[in-house]
Order: C-alpha cells, then structure tokens, then sequence
C-alpha cells in the first residue's frame, strides 16, 4: 500500500536526532557543519519523497545520517588539525552501533544534557535547545520568543562559544552530579513551556509548538528509570493541566480570556488524565518540589466545573506552600487574588503592601491590576479606575492592554 | 489532449533556511497536488532536480560548474501533464506550492510533429 501521510513533527524530531547522533561522532566543535548536513538530508527528503514516500520514513533518515556521517568523516578528515581528534576520540566507535535505537537515545540525551548545562547562560540556552534539540529555525525561534531574528542569531553563536570555551563534553553526567543536571534540565524544559504558555502576543500555533516540545522532552526523560525523578513527574503534571487549557485561553476574536470566563467545555480532557496519573506519581515519594506544588494549583484549577466552584481554600493552602519553598513576589500576587476571591479584603491589602512594585519589573502592571481589582471587590470605584489605569499604563502585550482595557469599559459603566 | 512541461523556477530551497516543520508540511503540500493530478489522470511524470549542475557549452564543449542563473532562477524540477489547453494547464499550476516562497511555474507546450 502506498504511504500518503507521515506522522506530524516527524522532520522537526528526526532533525534533533540526527543532530545528535552526529555530533556524538564528530564532536560539538563541528556543530555547525552538522547542523548544515542535516538541513541538507531534509531537503533532499522534501524533494525525493514528493512523488513517492518511503515504506518507513525513519529508517531512510537513519539511513541518511548514516551516509551523512561517513561524508562527512572524510570531509573532516582532510581537515588536517582534527585528524588527531577524531583519532583519539568517539569516531573510533564502531559506526554502525551508534545508529542502533538505544543508542540514538542516549546520543539524544546527551545532548539534551549539553543543552541543558548549568554553565550556559539561560537566554541563549534556551534557544540552543530549540535549535539542536528541536530543529526549531531561527525564525520560528524568534516568533515563539518574541525576539528578533538577529538576536537569536546572536544567542545561539554565544550559545555555541560558551560550549568551546567552557570545554563543555557531550555526556550524560556521572551519577554524582545527575540529580542537579537532572534539576537544570527540567528548569529549562519548564522555561520553555512557560514561554508558550505564558506569552499571549504571538500567535497560538507557534505557542502550542513550544508546550508540545516541553512536554515531549520531559516525557522522553521519563521514560528512562535513571531520570524519572518525582519533580520530572510533577513537572509533567503541570504542564498537562495547563496544557488542557491552552485552546481556551484565547478565544476566536483573539481576545485574552481570564479563568473566570473560560469556556471550560473547550478544555482538553486527556490532558487532565494524563497529569493525574503523572501527579500520582510525583506524590510516591514525601519531597515536594516547586513543581509539586505549582501542579497541585493548576489541578485545583481545572478540578473545579466553574469558577464559582473553586476551592481558593485549598489553593490558597498550595500557594503558601510554594512560597515557603521559593520566596518569589509573583507566588505574593496570586496569593493576593486567592484572598481576595475569598474576601479576605484585609489580608490581601496587607500582602500587596509588602510587595515592591518596582521588582516585579516588566510585571509591575500585574501589581496595579491587582489593586485595581482588589477595589473593585469592596466597591471603592474610584480607586479601582485609578489603579487599573496605572496598570494600562504599564503593560507591554496588546493582548493583556486590551483585555485591561475591557475591563476598564466594565468599570466606567457599573 | 496536449502535453505540457511545467518548469518550476524559484530559490534553491537551500538557501531558504526552512525549518524542519516548514520542510515537512511544504513537502505535504507536494504530495497533495501530485496525488490529485495522479488520480485525475493527467500527470504523465516528473521529478525534483539537484542544485548543483553541469554546463557544457560551445564548440569547445567547455565544462562549467553551475548552478548558473541567479540562485532566484533556479530550475527545481519539472512535470510533464496532460491538458486540453494551455488555460487548462495553468489552471493546473494553481496548486504549485511554492508561490509563496517567489517560486514560478513556466508552461511550456511539447511540440508534436504533425504527420
């Protein structure tokens, strides 16, 4: 029978594959000259597989990096000053058994761990891993980041500097500093999905993009005994429940739309199983981490079948937690609407006090929001206009503007 | 029924930079128009061509390494159709997936000698 369809992402997952695979042989510092040989393989399939697909389209890209890797041995070899390298390093391997699925694996994790280093710096690691891990190009990289096109450039050259200079080897850590590369990984992995979560500005697909490859990858750690941490496991959990709510965070006229008026029919039910069979593993063992927590309020969240339903008791009691475990003034403005969903009036002025706006920094319009809803709740109008407008004031995202904006419209006529 | 040449002409997707994604959901799009003009029965065959080239010219019959044109000139491949007439083959074109991307379709009749 004849193939008329592969499976979706399939170039952008092999891409990362094959990057990786190749560097395990041919070494970080030929990057580049990989990253153009792969490029060049797909572009080869676009073309051949147009009139007809191959029976297993994995195999022939297997195939392809395999034949990549010997053009490119005897490229690299006539380059004089690697000739000792090469020698001396993983390119004696036999070459066949590096292409063996397992081993593809573990070539994929180093350079997940790579990626993932703790001494790269955070910015442009993150575009790093899109780029190697994800086969993301500059310019998708730059819409899901909101950045220019030459700033990502920019990113991944120091990217790949700061991995020669800081003599960076593509390994999987030894067993002593595994569980805080581990940790790093996942810092990063959450990073990106926040990225895609977060970000109301560009445009959904882009945005689902960034959440899948995030909950991809930390499904890939998973599934490997040696990394499954519970904290992965809290952190896949997170990423389900808000994952499941992703559609409905916009609606069709592209307008922002908060908890309270989400379409809660529109949230995807698998995803809610899927991170709860996660959270029931995360919770096996007694230590709870940041994600542990930040998964137990997303779960609250979309437990509930309205918001009027909500149990703010409970995620009042999660937040605090959270805080006890990270100090962080955003972990303070949530809680602050938790209270004031609970009319707890006193002890949110009371908390919005103790935080400095000016810290918050691009977020501060979040503070004044908060005010500004705050005197809505106990009727003091004037006072809310006045913060919102603040708020308005201050907040960058068009989306966000105009959903302050609408709210404003609401104020000025009730 | 006449046959026509279509001439794809446009940058070499090389030097585009398409993502993976971009790749894979272009090539897609390919397989649409091949498989629809496959099952209408007028695609009588085709294919993609290399960059790179050879050029053999004059009496010398000198070899040159190309490609040649303007890179946003390349020929990237070519099918040959069946069409009532050189409207319908345009018609055809419609589906080319790469205007997008400042790709042409050149149509060209094959010339039948007639008897």
């Amino acid at each position: 029978m004849k193939q008329t369809k592969i499976m979706d992402h399939l170039f952008r997952h092999q891409y990362g594959r094959m990057v990786s695979i190749l560097t395990r042989i041919f070494g970080l510092t030929n990057l580049e000259t990989i990253e153009d040989a792969v490029q060049d393989t797909f572009i080869k399939a676009m073309q051949t597989w147009r009139s007809e697909l191959p029976e297993n389209p994995e195999a022939w890209l297997t195939k392809a990096a395999k034949n990549r890797a010997i053009d490119l041995l005897r490229k690299i070899r006539a380059d004089q000053n690697r000739i000792l390298k090469l020698e001396n390093g993983p390119a004696s391997m036999v070459l066949n058994d590096l292409f063996l699925d397992h081993e593809i694996e573990d070539s994929q994790l180093r350079m997940i761990f790579t990626a993932c280093h703790p001494n790269l710096n955070s910015n442009n690691q993150i575009a790093f891993a899109l780029k190697t891990i994800s086969g993301f190009s500059i310019k998708e990289i730059a819409a899901a980041l909101l950045l220019k096109e030459e700033t990502v450039k920019k990113r991944l050259f120091r990217a790949r500097k700061e991995l020669q200079n800081k003599e960076i080897t593509f390994e999987i850590p030894n067993r002593f500093e595994l569980p805080n590369r581990i940790d790093r990984v996942l810092e990063v992995l959450y990073l990106i999905f926040n990225e895609g979560f977060h970000s109301t500005q560009n445009e959904l697909l882009i945005r689902r993009d960034l959440c899948t490859e995030a909950m991809r990858l930390c499904k890939f750690l998973l599934k490997k005994e040696e990394l499954s941490s519970h904290s992965a496991y809290a952190l896949f959990a997170l990423m389900c429940f808000h994952a499941a709510r992703l559609e409905s965070k916009v609606d069709e006229k592209n307008e922002m739309k908060d908890l309270k008026s989400q379409d809660r029919s529109k949230w995807h039910f698998p995803l809610i199983f899927a991170g709860n069979d996660a959270m029931n593993k995360a919770v096996e063992n007694a230590t709870l981490s940041t994600y542990h927590y930040e998964a137990a309020i997303a779960a609250e969240h979309v437990k509930a079948t309205s918001f009027e339903s909500t149990d703010w008791n409970r995620i009042l009691f999660w937040y605090k937690k959270l805080y006890d475990l990270q100090n962080s003034d955003f972990t303070l403005l949530n809680m602050v609407m938790v209270y004031i969903q609970l009319k707890k009036f006193e002890m949110a002025e009371q908390l919005l006090d103790s935080i400095d706006p000016d810290q918050l920094e691009q977020r501060a319009y979040l503070y004044f929001g908060t005010y500004s809803e705050l005197f809505h709740q106990k009727k003091q109008l004037n006072k809310a206009i006045n913060y919102l407008e603040k708020a308005i004031g201050l907040v960058n995202n068009q989306l966000e503007r105009a959903y302050l904006q609408n709210k404003m419209a609401l104020l000025e006529n009730s | 029924m006449k046959e026509f040449m279509l001439i794809f002409l446009g940058p070499s997707y090389a030097e585009l930079k398409l993502s993976p994604e971009e790749m894979q959901s272009r090539m897609g799009k390919w397989w649409g128009w091949q498989s629809k003009m496959e099952e209408a029965g007028i695609l009588r065959g085709g294919h993609a061509l290399h960059a790179s080239a050879k050029r053999i010219s004059g009496e010398s019959r000198t070899v040159s390494d190309g490609p040649f044109a303007e890179s946003k000139e390349l020929v990237g491949g070519y099918y040959i159709i069946k069409a009532k007439d050189v409207n319908q083959a345009i018609e055809i074109s419609q589906d080319y997936p790469d205007f997008d991307l400042n790709g042409s379709v050149e149509v060209r009749e094959v010339m039948v000698f007639e008897q």
